[in-house]
């Protein structure tokens, strides 16, 4: 059985449909890449799935469980995280406090938070971090402590969106090793938002394709690369150029 | 256990914080031994009182964010159950004051439940609101003695009366609330570390991400102002006891909402020692103003445009107060 299973997910804004008719599923274990141009619909659908959006129409199944009408805080706690794209860093907590915030959806105990945020920053190498302050630290490393605070609630699907936007090549690095590590060595599911290219079409089992808050591919990497809607969508001429022969 | 040992846990403040913090709470410990003006501790009391209507406030106000400027309503409500029980039917303090909280707390969760789907501005403006229609309810409730309010009268009572906590003297008064002083500050420092602590502080932040991370952020904001709630509630009741005459006017009015969250800003919203240090300089400030300009020279607005003038300094240098300019100092320091 699939751990996601999302049924015609539909989402209108007024007149605006941001998400149509949007069926997939998502496997235990699987790594999914989530692309599209701007406005395709990609965060919309990850609030769909979140439950910080009511949904106009469709269902969502979580683990067995239909999530589709649950409140954003149930739904976290059936082991479904996410990140955010604008992160509003916390002007009063360090790092290690941000990361505990996360944990503290698995435990009342304040000890046992600590050490489950401190074992969570060493994973993700941000251990050295521990006492900053989240607003003082380059955006790279508030992406990483962004994902380090969903780990935290011990999720079976993390949800992340755009985590390597803006950053330079050094710190995609950084973050794809996070986003493996998190995958193959802790087992956790992954969905991913990402323009950033290198670092999707690297690290995905599978990469879905929106466009006008419609899925128009859905596949490998490798062949959602060379189809000619997508790259027609959303690659662009310029991709078809680095790249070199992509055959239609 | 966890909790307790949280509570007496102040060792993420530098040494030297701990210290002072020694070093005043020793202080006013001996305070009445060499204080022979009753002027000075009735201040001292007022601000025990205010210091603990702050620590209230800067549960749900400061960690939390939602600013409440109807804190006067649960003054109130713990006042007149205070003053009900005892003149009506003889119910001691330490009877009534619990029975104050469970009555504020109610009204805390009928009112918060509505309130806390607003935000920010509108939730401010709609606490002001409930609290003024409870204070004119009050003064039309002839049960409670309506706008005359309600008065009690010591000579029925054979002071020092611990269970009425009816005394002739202010020193008794005074070690009682410095009891509630400590009891509270303990409470607060286990509070900030506890779960709701934190996540009250990610709900502040931004609530989707809270609500992302598993936290019913409604639910969690209404535990919070109960716990405010309380607080306030028992100062409430004391309050009842220590002034002895209580109106609607007095003991509910505007002013000493917006003065419970005003001390609690300007010392420092979201820090344990805010609400103390506002209370610090605002309650002298308060009472010598009242002494010297209010009642000689007809100035009885004066002390409103002070607290203008702190409203517009704080959110034009530091929005954290005074408090937030020692971290803001500490964290360049270390740099």
């Amino acid at each position: 059985m699939a751990l996601l299973e999302v049924e015609r997910l539909t989402k209108n804004f007024g007149g605006l449909s941001a998400n149509q008719d949007i069926s997939f599923s998502v496997q235990k274990g699987e790594l999914v890449g989530l692309i599209g141009p701007n406005g395709a619909g990609k965060t919309t659908l990850f609030n769909c799935i979140s439950g910080l959006y009511p949904v106009s129409s469709g269902r969502v199944i979580f683990d067995g469980v239909d999530i589709t009408f649950l409140k954003a805080h149930d739904i976290a706690r059936r082991g479904l995280a996410r990140t955010f794209q604008i992160y509003a860093a916390s002007g009063d907590l360090n790092v290690e406090e941000n990361v505990m915030v996360g944990c503290f959806m698995r435990t009342a105990s304040t000890a046992k938070a600590k050490d489950r945020a401190r074992d969570i920053l060493r994973e993700l190498n941000l251990s050295d971090l521990g006492n900053a302050l989240v607003s003082e630290l380059p955006v790279s490393a508030q992406k990483r402590v962004t994902m380090a605070t969903a780990l935290g609630s011990g999720p079976k699907l993390l949800l992340l969106d755009e985590v390597a936007a803006g950053l330079n090549p050094n710190e995609i690095e950084e973050i794809m090793i996070n986003i493996r590590h998190i995958h193959d060595d802790l087992g956790v599911t992954v969905m991913l938002i990402e323009h950033v290219m290198e670092l999707v079409m690297n690290v995905s089992d599978r990469v879905m394709v929106l466009d006008y808050g419609r899925k128009i591919a859905d596949g490998d990497p490798k062949h959602i690369a060379k189809d000619p809607e997508v790259i027609k969508a959303y690659l662009g001429e310029r991709f078809i150029r680095d790249h070199g022969k992509v055959s239609a | 256990m966890e909790t307790l040992r949280s509570a007496f846990d102040f060792s993420d403040f530098p040494r030297l914080d701990i210290s002072i913090v020694g070093m005043v709470a020793i202080f006013l410990l001996v305070f009445p031994l060499f204080s022979h003006s009753a002027f000075a501790m009735a201040t001292m009391i007022q601000f025990l009182m205010f210091s603990l209507y702050g620590m209230g406030w800067n549960t749900i106000g400061g960690y939390g964010g939602q600013v409440d400027l109807g804190k006067a309503q649960y003054v109130g409500i713990g006042a007149y159950t205070t003053a009900v029980l005892l003149i009506r039917w003889d119910i001691p303090f330490w009877f009534s004051m619990p029975l104050g909280v469970c009555f504020a707390v109610a009204w805390s969760f009928i009112i918060g439940y509505p309130l806390f789907r607003l935000k920010g501005h509108y939730f401010a403006i709609a606490t002001i609101a409930t609290s003024l229609v409870l204070m004119d309810l009050f003064g039309v409730w002839e049960f409670v003695g309506a706008a005359r309010g309600l008065e009690i009268s010591p000579i029925k009572y054979h002071p020092p009366d611990f269970w009425r906590l009816i005394f002739k003297e202010d020193i008794y008064y005074y070690y009682v609330i410095l009891g509630f002083f400590f009891i509270g500050i303990l409470y607060v420092n286990g509070f900030r570390k506890s779960r709701l602590g934190f996540q009250l502080r990610s709900i502040k932040d931004n609530e989707d991400v809270a609500r992302s991370l598993g936290i019913n952020v409604h639910w969690a904001k209404i535990k919070t102002y109960a716990i405010a709630t309380a607080f306030v509630s028992i100062v409430g009741s004391f309050h009842a006891c220590y002034i002895k005459n209580i109106e609607p006017e007095d003991t509910m009015s505007l002013d000493i909402s917006i003065l419970i969250a005003l001390m609690a800003m300007l010392g420092g919203a979201g820090s344990l020692w805010g609400p103390i240090i506002g209370a610090a300089v605002l309650i002298p400030l308060k009472s010598y103003l009242k002494e010297w300009l209010g009642a000689t020279a007809g100035l009885a607005g004066i002390d409103l445009v002070i607290y203008a003038m702190i409203i517009m300094l704080i959110s034009a240098l530091e929005p954290r107060g005074i408090w937030g300019i020692v971290e803001k100092r500490r964290r360049r320091k270390r740099r």
